[in-house]
């Protein structure tokens, strides 16, 4: 633009000096001219004067040679010429200027020399006695003028270009700084030439509007990522290459990666065969669900295609952690498993021995026998079936049991009345360490949960181990802790012996007896008094489990 | 937007990583199959060798094309190179688990046992391959260092083997046919570890630029 601005500038002066000097050598030659004819005339009039009286004399007698003069006789002979002989000059009476005097008493002619470097006026007059004077100056040609005013006329324009110069470029400079320093993140605050307002205000509005979709696409943008960074699920996106596009935080951990892989190939986060399987599957353009195992844990991957125009252009992977659930289907199944069992052993015995005394293979005297195992099976399936219900109650937390205060050290005692025949029976010594202790509590819940610590105590004991409920208080609460040097739990199983039904010794042998739900019904009673436990235990050395229990109600 | 050459490496990459995801599979299963009785196993081994060879072939003329048509330089071409140097280990890993389960299938293994050790190769070996296949994924290069000096442990182990069965041949608890069917088995198992090593100082190369072989030291458990 500046340099638009400057060159405008250039040939703008440029040609108003051309234009100017044609004008002026135009109007100076013509005034020259005129000057010079006017002198001529003037001067022809007093030599007329002075021939008149003096005669042809008169002119040689003028030491003055500027103009050339010439005295022609009436019929054309020259009579006399100041800058020539007049005898060896021609007959002038057909010149124009002679021709014209002749007949009208004066006569101008202008005659441009051969070389067109000079020009020459005549001026004739009449005399009265017929003879013609004739008066000449030579001027140069206006052609000659411009060759003589070249030099000059170079130095005035140098002198032109390099002021214009300066001022063009300063003038550009001044008209374009403006519109350079124009700050066109806020265009509605500048306010410089009117012809640009237009444009202002339209930039105004545009980067209006690309702010506006801007906010708009990063609003989107965040809401996208909020959504996606709070998912527990793994999301990724993956174009047809297999190549990963996005892929949230969850997925990065899921696939255990510390930093993100977008850009590099999904098989680098699982390379496994299912895995590389379902991506084809879905890249194929089918929906496909797969179920990964990944150390430590399941993983079920939903894969959808992106499907653009009939063609998959790439597919969306959902991660989920269904470890827990595998898990807890696993537990559910080993429950089902246990409680069909649990529950038919008795029943098989009973209906075999109901049987036998059917059939009538049975002497009358040992029908009572048969009568009193028959007894002791369904004993033992009311347990179980009790033991089942009490663990649901539990469960659901609807116990329409009432809270009251309880001495702990007496309820010791009279659970271990209860157990002493059958510690008697294994040789199995009970001590109670402690004092009395009063705790806020429901007493039957209460009684349940030590029972069966107790219970375990004896039964999981060895010959002429010990069993000991030891009782300790605190300001706040009372840890019941129930120990024995009995058989112990091994590492692996310490986890689950509070499954329902589950036990350590596989084979379910009945010479123990229980229904492998006591410590179950111990974890849901503590639970529903709003205690908590703790267990130590190895194996061949003993176990201790304490129960703790705030002293109020909460 | 990726140019067609670099979508033309990425996809190398991608068929470099199912390619050793083959491996690791035909390795495990023939793992398995010297410690089963299953025949199913070898048949596997067999298929998945088997599709080995058909990706080897393909890749490498994948990498062929990529160097005449696009002629890459510095990284590029290191990639590629040090990716055709992997083809051929991956392809000898399968054709030596194959052999594997082959031996596999002459071994009657209701009468003899598989010696404890051979499992314990077995499993440094699987995890050597599976590493090598991890450093060039991820581009690790301590994973690198690690399975090059894992393979140590997996020549010890060999000695061990190889020892341990001239014992049971001379104590006669071990009939020499099928001590000498579980020496190779052994030796096969060897010899996948040296190939993982060789890949993984492949992956080094085209991470580094510099190619260590890592030789068998004198006097070391050269055999």
């Amino acid at each position: 633009m500046t340099k638009k601005i400057f060159k405008s500038i250039m040939l703008v002066s440029g040609i108003v000096f051309a234009l100017g000097l044609a004008f002026i050598l135009g109007i100076l030659y013509r005034y020259f001219d005129r000057e010079l004819v006017g002198e001529l005339k003037k001067e022809a009039s007093y030599l007329v004067q002075g021939v008149e009286a003096d005669g042809e004399e008169y002119l040689r007698g003028i030491k003055d040679k500027d103009a050339r003069i010439t005295y022609i006789s009436g019929d054309g002979v020259v009579l006399y010429d100041s800058q020539a002989e007049a005898e060896s000059m021609e007959n002038h009476s057909d010149r124009e200027e002679v021709k014209a005097a002749l007949e009208s008493g004066s006569g101008t002619c202008r005659r441009i020399s051969r070389t067109l470097s000079e020009k020459t006026i005549y001026y004739a007059l009449k005399l009265d006695n017929g003879n013609i004077l004739r008066v000449s100056s030579t001027q140069y040609s206006v052609f000659e003028l411009i060759l003589q005013l070249v030099q000059p006329m170079m130095w005035v324009l140098l002198l032109m270009i390099i002021l214009s110069g300066i001022f063009a470029s300063k003038l550009s400079d001044r008209i374009v700084q403006p519109v350079n320093e124009l700050n066109l993140d806020h265009p509605e605050e500048v306010q410089i030439y009117d012809e640009l307002s237009p444009l202002l205000s339209k930039i105004h509005k545009q980067n209006k509007q690309i702010q506006e979709q801007l906010d708009l696409a990063r609003q989107q943008q965040e809401e996208f990522t909020i959504i996606t960074e709070n998912m527990q699920e793994g999301l990724l996106v993956i174009d047809r290459y297999t190549m990963i596009l996005s892929g949230n935080t969850s997925a990065w951990r899921i696939f255990k990666v510390k930093d993100q892989k977008v850009g590099s190939s999904v098989y680098c986060l699982d390379r496994s065969e299912e895995f590389r399987k379902t991506v084809e599957q879905v890249l194929g353009g089918r929906h496909s669900s797969v179920l990964l195992k990944m150390d430590g844990g399941y993983v079920q991957m939903l894969a959808n295609p992106v499907i653009r125009s009939a063609n998959p252009m790439g597919a969306v992977l959902l991660l989920m952690n269904v470890t827990e659930k595998v898990e807890r289907e696993n537990l559910r199944r080993e429950f089902s498993a246990n409680v069909s069992h649990e529950l038919k052993t008795p029943l098989t015995s009973i209906s075999g021995f109901a049987e036998i005394i059917q059939d009538g293979f049975v002497q009358p005297e040992d029908v009572k026998k048969f009568a009193g195992r028959i007894y002791k099976e369904a004993q033992r399936l009311i347990q179980l079936v009790e033991d089942t219900i009490r663990i649901s109650q539990l469960d659901e937390g609807e116990m329409p049991y009432e809270w009251e205060k309880v001495d702990l050290y007496a309820m010791s005692r009279s659970v271990f009345n209860t157990l002493k025949d059958a510690a008697y029976k294994r040789d199995v010594h009970l001590y109670i360490d402690g004092e009395r202790m009063i705790c806020s509590t429901v007493r039957p819940i209460m009684e349940e949960v030590l029972y069966n610590l107790c219970d375990n105590a004896v039964k999981y004991n060895r010959q002429g181990g010990t069993a000991s409920i030891i009782l300790r208080q605190t300001p706040a609460e009372v840890r019941v802790t129930v120990a024995d040097n009995g058989i112990g739990i091994p590492k692996e199983d310490q986890n689950r012996v509070f499954e329902r039904f589950y036990r350590v010794d596989k084979s379910h042998s009945k010479e123990i007896g229980g229904t492998g739900l006591g410590l179950s019904i111990v974890k849901h009673g503590v639970a529903f008094l709003g205690g908590s436990m703790e267990m130590s235990s190895e194996e061949g050395k003993g176990t201790e489990i304490t129960v703790i229990f705030p002293k109020e109600k909460v | 937007m990726a140019t067609r050459f670099e979508r033309q490496l990425e996809e190398l990459h991608v068929h470099l990583i199912t390619l050793g995801s083959f491996c690791e599979k035909a390795i495990t299963l023939s793992a398995k199959a010297i410690q089963s009785q299953e025949e199913e196993l070898a048949k596997l081994v067999f298929e998945t060798d088997h599709e080995i060879e058909k990706k080897e072939r393909e890749l490498e003329t994948l990498c062929m094309h990529l160097l005449l048509h696009q002629q890459p330089v510095a990284g590029d071409l290191r990639e590629i190179s040090a990716a055709l140097r992997m083809l051929s280990d991956m392809e000898r890993i399968g054709d030596q688990a194959a052999d594997i389960a082959d031996l596999s299938l002459f071994i009657d293994k209701t009468k003899v046992k598989v010696p404890d050790i051979i499992g314990d190769m077995v499993e440094a070996t699987v995890e050597m391959v599976t590493e090598s296949i991890d450093a060039f994924v991820k581009r690790d290069l301590d994973l690198c260092r690690k399975v090059i000096d894992d393979d140590d442990r997996v020549d010890a182990a060999f000695n061990e083997v190889k020892e341990k069965l001239a014992d049971l041949i001379y104590e006669q608890n071990l009939d020499a046919k099928a001590g000498l069917d579980l020496l190779m088995t052994a030796k096969y198992i060897e010899r996948i570890g040296d190939h993982a090593v060789n890949i993984a100082e492949w992956v080094e190369y085209s991470i580094t630029g510099i190619h260590r072989n890592n030789e068998h030291q004198m006097g070391g458990e050269k055999i």
